[in-house]
């Protein structure tokens, strides 16, 4: 299956893309997800182990199973105001 | 517009009349207002400008939640909070947040509760570009679950991460 992942904030300077597509097995989580995307670089593996993610406008656990076609997003520790 | 309808997330300028306007309330003595404006300097570094950016999916439903959660708290019948985002020069303002209550004792405490869970707990990135020509993103607070967590970590902030040098 595929899902899309948007880098929001400093992860897309890791990533290198603000949008990623990234093929996973079926029954796949969002801790699959990010092991995947961790073994880009020692960099992205850092990043990602304070990121948070969103499917849709919800944020979900690492333990969530995904599904083909997901619009997830990569969300970094946040700093508003 | 009424006071639900409109985005919590702007890249326009922020407009406190805009804020205001439908939230009037006869039952409220107090109004607390807060703007949070881009000030030139940050941990001794000397500031030039932000960006502000937001997964706005995720940013117009939690302020919206947000503001719900510290009107009960604090039984202040309204709340209210937008956010800026895109390129803010030195003394824009970046937040507007307006608070009605009965009484200012507790409309004061809800608008400081209510800018704090605004900053820390809704995905906005602020990247900071100072006077040496380098930028970096403030390290905040995380959204990771709980349960995604190792058990000592905890909401911490704020460090400079992602620098880029000049």
């Amino acid at each position: 299956m595929q899902v899309t992942v948007e880098c929001c904030g400093s992860t897309a300077r890791v990533a290198g893309s603000l949008s990623l597509r990234v093929s996973l097995a079926e029954g796949a989580s969002v801790r699959d997800l990010f092991v995947q995307l961790s073994a880009q670089s020692t960099e992205f593996a850092e990043v990602l182990a304070g990121c948070a993610c969103a499917r849709g406008d919800a944020i979900v656990p690492r333990g969530t199973v995904l599904t083909d076609g997901d619009e997830l997003a990569l969300l970094p520790p946040v700093a508003g105001g | 517009m009424s006071t639900q309808d409109f985005p919590r997330i702007q890249s326009a300028p922020l407009s406190l009349d805009a804020l205001l306007t439908g939230s009037e309330r006869d039952d409220c003595g107090a109004l607390a207002i807060f703007a949070g404006t881009v000030r030139d300097h940050h941990e001794g570094r000397a500031v030039r400008a932000l960006t502000y950016s937001s997964y706005a999916r995720v940013a117009e439903k939690l302020i919206r939640e947000i503001e719900t959660e510290i009107a009960a708290r604090f039984n202040v019948p309204l709340c209210l909070a937008v956010h800026r985002v895109g390129a803010l020069a030195i003394g824009e303002t970046a937040i507007l947040a307006i608070a009605r209550g009965h009484h200012r004792a507790e409309t004061f405490a809800a608008m400081q509760a209510l800018v704090e869970a605004v900053k820390h707990r809704v995905p906005i990135w602020k990247e900071e570009f100072y006077t040496d020509g380098s930028s970096a993103f403030v390290n905040g607070c995380t959204l990771v679950a709980a349960e995604d967590l190792p058990p000592a970590e905890s909401r911490l902030h704020c460090t400079p991460t992602q620098s880029i040098e000049a």
